[in-house]
């Protein structure tokens, strides 16, 4: 019974709601500077999150490769807090795949490109628009991953 | 003297007048249930962000060696010269001495502080239309300074002006608008355009734990603890008639316990081991810090959006009973002229039975 006790408990917690609450084996995050994997028994860590896809798996899906038993939320901006036996992710954003507009996105990312090309010399400007792009990109991404 | 179809015409035009309130009553019910769950929906996340917050400036590596002070522009205090006052009010009249309560706070707010330069942000459309009334709004023009780089220049012409409103935002309360007014908010505080900024908001816990407040948002002083300048109770008449209305409305007036949650939120980041901090603490410290201005404010609305909800049942529920008494005084009314006119006319007929 090692399996049934070796589970975190995972919480997406977004400011209007508590989106996702659910034991996991596993749990893929994107942390700021790139994606990395907690599982069970993961030292203590407090990180900054991107934008991009959390990856909750809940079964024997690891083993085989495949994500049949994966869920997967699309979050933008947010921290998240390992410990041992719990992850608790705080986004500032969180949209199932299904939920994401896609046309919308692109516009978004229109538009960051546009905030790019207009940027100039500001180093503000330029951080602004790569966080609209960044975010835009992982929504299509994650977007098409489901489809 | 009224004639008796006069009077049946008022009592039926009454009628349906409490029947209006009564249904805006009940609306009001619906939505206050829902804001109420929205607040509480909201708090996991305010929490945690705090919690974090706390202990991470417990690390000493964020304080300033020389001052002793936070490493960062949120918590730099300047002495109060500019002040940004953001008023919370309702989107829609009809809703008793809400806006009006609001409007007064943030009227002695302003004229407490006449050696201050003011700049007011409303949100909520009551309170916007009173603000542009009385105050002119900012006038921005642009110039290009030397390095050709065009840019706003702020030309204030009057110690009290408005910058921006946000109408309709508290009808459909969406985090992107909330966090786009934060953003502004610590850019015009980060840039030194202004000194402070406050908030005035209906606080609201509960149907009969609710107060007005004055709240300072920046600079931020100490995590985890609101800096409340001032504050309205309101009475216990007006908590007693609340309580009557959302007792008939079937709201629960005690506030739902989440002490459980709460305690549980308060862990978040908290723990006592040793965390791997996977970006610098004052990294991590500074992309929170917004979030937690954020929160503040996202709090702010959806607890006055609750308010505005539950001060509207109560106003409905008190002119529905108005009604009613209303209409049983104009039936006494009507049955004594109903009766007059009937004895007056048996008299006739005595009395002129008697002459034969």
């Amino acid at each position: 019974m090692a399996e049934e006790t070796n589970q975190l408990r995972i919480r997406l917690v977004t400011p209007e709601r508590t989106m996702f609450e659910h034991a996991a084996t596993a749990v893929e995050l994107p942390a700021k500077n790139g994606y990395f994997e907690v599982l069970y028994g993961h030292a203590p860590l407090v990180a900054e999150l991107g934008a991009g896809d959390v990856i909750v798996h809940c079964g024997a899906d690891i083993a085989d490769g495949s994500t049949a038993g994966a869920s997967r939320y699309n979050v933008s901006w947010g921290f998240v807090e390992v410990l041992p036996d719990r992850v608790t992710i705080l986004a500032s954003d969180a949209l199932k795949p299904e939920e994401i507009d896609v046309p919308r996105a692109e516009q978004q990312l229109d538009r960051g490109q546009k905030m790019w090309k207009e940027a100039g010399e500001s180093e503000d400007a330029y951080t602004d628009a790569l966080r609209v792009i960044s975010e835009a990109e992982a929504k299509i991404a994650s977007a098409h991953e489901k489809a | 003297m009224a004639n008796v179809l006069d009077l049946r015409r008022r009592i039926r035009s009454v009628k349906n007048t409490r029947q209006i309130t009564k249904a805006m009553k009940m609306v009001s019910a619906a939505k206050l249930r829902r804001a109420q769950e929205r607040a509480l929906q909201a708090r996991p996340y305010a929490k945690m962000i705090t919690s974090v917050l706390e202990s991470l400036t417990r690390r000493i590596d964020i304080f300033d060696e020389t001052t002793g002070n936070l490493k960062h522009p949120l918590f730099v205090t300047r002495p109060e010269k500019r002040i940004l006052l953001i008023i919370v009010s309702g989107d829609k009249g009809f809703a008793g001495a809400f806006n009006a309560n609001i409007l007064k706070a943030a009227f002695q707010f302003i004229t407490g502080n006449t050696d201050k330069q003011i700049d007011i942000e409303a949100v909520g459309r009551k309170g916007r239309d009173m603000m542009r009334r009385r105050y002119p709004v900012a006038v921005y023009t642009e110039q290009t300074d030397d390095q050709g780089v065009a840019r706003q220049v702020r030309d204030r012409k009057a110690p009290v002006e408005v910058t921006g409103d946000h109408p309709g935002m508290l009808l459909k309360l969406e985090q992107g608008r909330v966090h786009e007014l934060a953003e502004s908010v610590i850019a015009r505080y980060v840039h030194e355009e202004i000194d402070a900024v406050y908030i005035v908001y209906n606080e609201f816990k509960s149907v009969i734990s609710q107060r007005l407040v004055v709240e300072r948002l920046l600079p931020l002083m100490k995590i985890g603890i609101p800096q409340i300048t001032g504050a309205v109770e309101p009475t216990t008449e007006e908590r007693e008639r609340a309580a009557e209305a959302a007792l008939s409305a079937g709201i629960e007036i005690e506030a739902v316990d989440t002490a459980e949650a709460d305690d549980e939120a308060k862990k978040f980041g908290t723990a006592n081991v040793d965390y791997i901090y996977e970006q610098p603490a004052e990294e991590l410290f500074a992309g929170l810090l917004p979030q937690y201005v954020f929160s503040m404010l996202y709090h702010a609305m959806t607890e006055s959006v609750a308010a505005e909800h539950a001060a509207r049942m109560t106003a409905m529920d008190s002119a529905t009973n108005n009604a009613s008494d209303m209409i049983d005084s104009l039936t006494l009314h009507m049955n004594r002229v109903r009766q007059a006119a009937i004895t007056k006319e048996i008299i006739e007929i005595v009395s002129g039975a008697a002459a034969l």
